[in-house]
């Protein structure tokens, strides 16, 4: 999967393009408008993360650019001003999604991830399956080791995105966001009580342990990792 | 164009209007004096038409009317100025008197009685004509002229002096107007001098409403009524950034202190990752807080418009404690949802308040205790009241919403919030017209949110 990061602050493009690295992917940097431009006409990229106070050109005239090349990369576009105006421009102007600085890494690798898969495509699976953990989508039925566990709604939906997530560091807000709808900064607690319960009922009394906590990041469903 | 200076457009009105008086004088005045000599002229000339007709009368035979013309001018002896001419029917003309010559111009005013005015040259005259009968049944037209060449210098020069006295006071009125609008004027200058004198950083000082004349104590008021809001609007602004900058510095020297130490000698690498962790989480806690001031900072400046859909309150009230009951029931607390209420307003926006009062009132409720959500509506709007077990200090209800207040320092180092949560409540139902109030007694303490049936 390649990608490619169109930000001018050093540090912040530095890191991505490391960050996105380590996490799996291809991942190009360029550090204003026009290379962004360039690159992003003929660089065959599965994504693009685009920032939008760019030297030059700036990031909605890349965008712009871009689509007008006939380039349906999908964009991840990066704001540091959180305004309604920005982000409505954004959309129309043919961006999939946005995030406000500063923001998490993992919750960066979410969406990212999200933003792929979405272009992937494909039947959905009616079973999710992680070691000997099965969870039937249809008939909302969790099963360990052959054994049922009984799930409440929530905890059904948790264990469905975790699973849907496997591997990947769920941020708490990212959590509580599509579980339980709250789109803005909330009591994070909840999401570690949460956690701490289905954890009980999914892990307690196996051998391996499935849900794993990363310190100052959040939570990753996994067969077999360090739990930190 | 620059308008006219209030002085100058009151003493121009005061001179226009003085001006059209001493004309509309001034012509009457020389009008009756016209009058007057018209009056005089018309009672001489009328006397000596009757005297004419008179002794035209009284000549009944030829040589009575031969004796005419020696009586007339016997008559007119003494009377400087009034000459008499006799035409026949014919246009001969039969008498004269000697100093005057043919009165042309009154044979052709039309034949009326009453005074007709004419002059030729420098001189003028005014004269009446009529027909008169001889003794012997002969119809003579009479004609009776006065020279009134000093009744018409008379007139001339007066009019005169009365176009340069009226000027004269035209300018004099201006000036005094000047003078008088210009005194008149004078508290509203001293008051520009005060305006002009205050600054950001003197504020505090009030222009005095005492002493001023009504219209401009009204402005003085009004001003200081502004100097008042914008004396509050900068507190609370300087106040703000300096809270900003003191909750910044902590976390900010935390993290400074703490990456120095690290780096101070070499460690093992779980070393590092302790300090980069915590990091992360000074950091998140960093990025929380800016994001509620700017939330905070553009609800202050009206940068927010909250959409106008219509909100279920009890559903978005349920979900919310959906998600708090697992909290909740952690601490033994129970939560309950009572009644129904829709509101006008924003969805996202109105949640978010009821999760941060939730949230609070479930970190101040003891174990065991129960956390109501009450949703109520009338004619007037809808409230929604949180209510929770435990006390808040009566000194520290009025500042329950000001950014950064949390009552118990002890808290605040537990890194549970930093006090934005109330503040955020409080803008949210501000930016939709509603108002929030607390109150504490009896061991509960309640957060009622009032929201009007339309936001403002």
């Amino acid at each position: 999967m390649k990608i490619l990061i169109v930000e001018d602050e050093p540090k912040t493009g530095d890191y991505l393009k490391q960050g996105l690295t380590e996490a799996g992917f291809v991942a190009d940097l360029a550090r204003d408008g026009w290379d962004g431009l360039e690159l992003a006409k003929d660089g065959h990229y599965d994504l693009m993360i685009l920032d939008v106070m760019l030297p030059g050109l700036d990031g909605w005239q890349v965008l712009d650019g871009v689509r007008r090349a006939g380039v349906e990369t999908p964009v991840l576009f990066l704001t540091a001003r959180d305004q309604v105006a920005d982000r409505v421009k954004g959309l129309e102007l043919g961006a999939d999604d946005y995030l406000v600085k500063p923001f998490a890494f993992a919750e960066l690798l979410a969406r990212v991830r999200t933003l792929l898969r979405r272009g992937r495509g494909g039947l959905e699976p009616t079973v999710l399956k992680v070691a000997d953990l099965e969870l039937d989508l249809l008939r909302r039925r969790a099963i360990r080791a052959g054994k049922k566990i009984d799930l409440t709604a929530k905890e059904f939906a948790l264990l469905e995105l975790l699973l849907r997530r496997q591997g990947e560091v769920l941020p708490r807000s990212l959590i509580a966001s599509l579980v339980w709808d709250m789109n803005f900064d909330s009591d994070t607690n909840v999401i570690d009580v949460a956690v701490r319960r289905l954890r009980a009922k999914i892990d307690e009394g196996f051998e391996s342990r499935l849900i794993h906590t990363v310190r100052g990041m959040g939570y990753v469903l996994d067969m077999d990792r360090d739990g930190a | 164009m620059t308008p006219l200076s209030l002085t100058a457009r009151v003493s121009l009105l005061f001179a226009a209007g003085v001006t059209v008086v001493l004309l509309g004088l001034g012509w009457l005045v020389a009008w009756s004096v016209d009058r007057h000599f018209q009056e005089i002229d018309r009672h001489a000339l009328e006397g000596k038409l009757a005297l004419v007709g008179n002794l035209m009368a009284k000549a009944n035979s030829p040589e009575a009317m031969d004796e005419v013309p020696r009586e007339l001018d016997d008559a007119l002896v003494g009377h400087e100025g009034l000459s008499v001419t006799l035409v026949d029917a014919q246009g001969n003309k039969w008498f004269a008197s000697r100093d005057l010559d043919y009165p042309a111009a009154l044979f052709r005013a039309p034949a009326q009685r009453g005074l007709t005015t004419w002059r030729e040259g420098e001189r003028g005259y005014r004269g009446l004509k009529a027909p008169v009968m001889t003794g012997d049944g002969r119809t003579l037209t009479a004609a009776i002229v006065l020279d009134i060449s000093h009744h018409m210098h008379f007139i001339d020069a007066f009019r005169q002096g009365l176009v340069i006295a009226m000027t004269l006071a035209a300018l004099l009125t201006a000036g005094l107007g000047w003078l008088a609008a210009h005194t008149g004027l004078r508290p509203l200058r001293r008051m520009t001098d005060m305006a002009a004198g205050l600054s950001a950083s003197r504020l505090n000082e009030r222009l005095p409403e005492a002493g001023l004349p009504p219209e401009i104590q009204n402005l003085a008021t009004a001003f200081n009524a502004m100097l008042d809001r914008l004396e509050e609007s900068f507190r609370r602004l300087s106040e703000f950034s300096s809270d900003i900058a003191h909750e910044l510095r902590t976390p900010v020297s935390n993290l400074l202190i703490q990456t120095h130490v690290a780096l101070g000698r070499s460690r093992s690498a779980e070393e590092y990752r302790e300090v980069l962790l915590s990091s992360a989480e000074e950091y998140e806690r960093l990025a929380r807080m800016i994001g509620d001031m700017l939330f905070l900072a553009k609800a202050d400046n009206r940068l927010i418009a909250p959409s106008q859909e219509s909100v279920d309150l009890a559903a978005e009230a349920s979900g919310l404690v959906e998600f708090y009951g697992i909290l909740a029931e952690e601490r033994g607390i129970r939560l309950q949802v009572a009644g129904r209420a829709t509101a006008a307003g924003d969805r996202l926006m109105l949640r978010r308040a009821l999760s941060n009062l939730l949230s609070n009132a479930i970190r101040h409720s003891p174990a065991g205790g129960t956390v109501t959500v009450r949703l109520d509506s009338d004619a007037a709007g809808s409230v929604v009241t949180v209510e929770n077990q435990g006390a808040i200090p009566a000194e520290h209800l009025p500042r329950l919403f000001d950014r950064f207040f949390t009552g118990d320092p002890v808290r605040r180092a537990g890194g549970e919030g930093v006090g934005l949560g109330l503040a955020i409540v409080r803008s949210i139902v501000e930016v939709h017209g509603g108002e929030i109030t607390a109150e504490s007694e009896g061991g509960l303490t309640r957060f009622a949110i009032h929201l009007p049936m339309h936001a403002a």
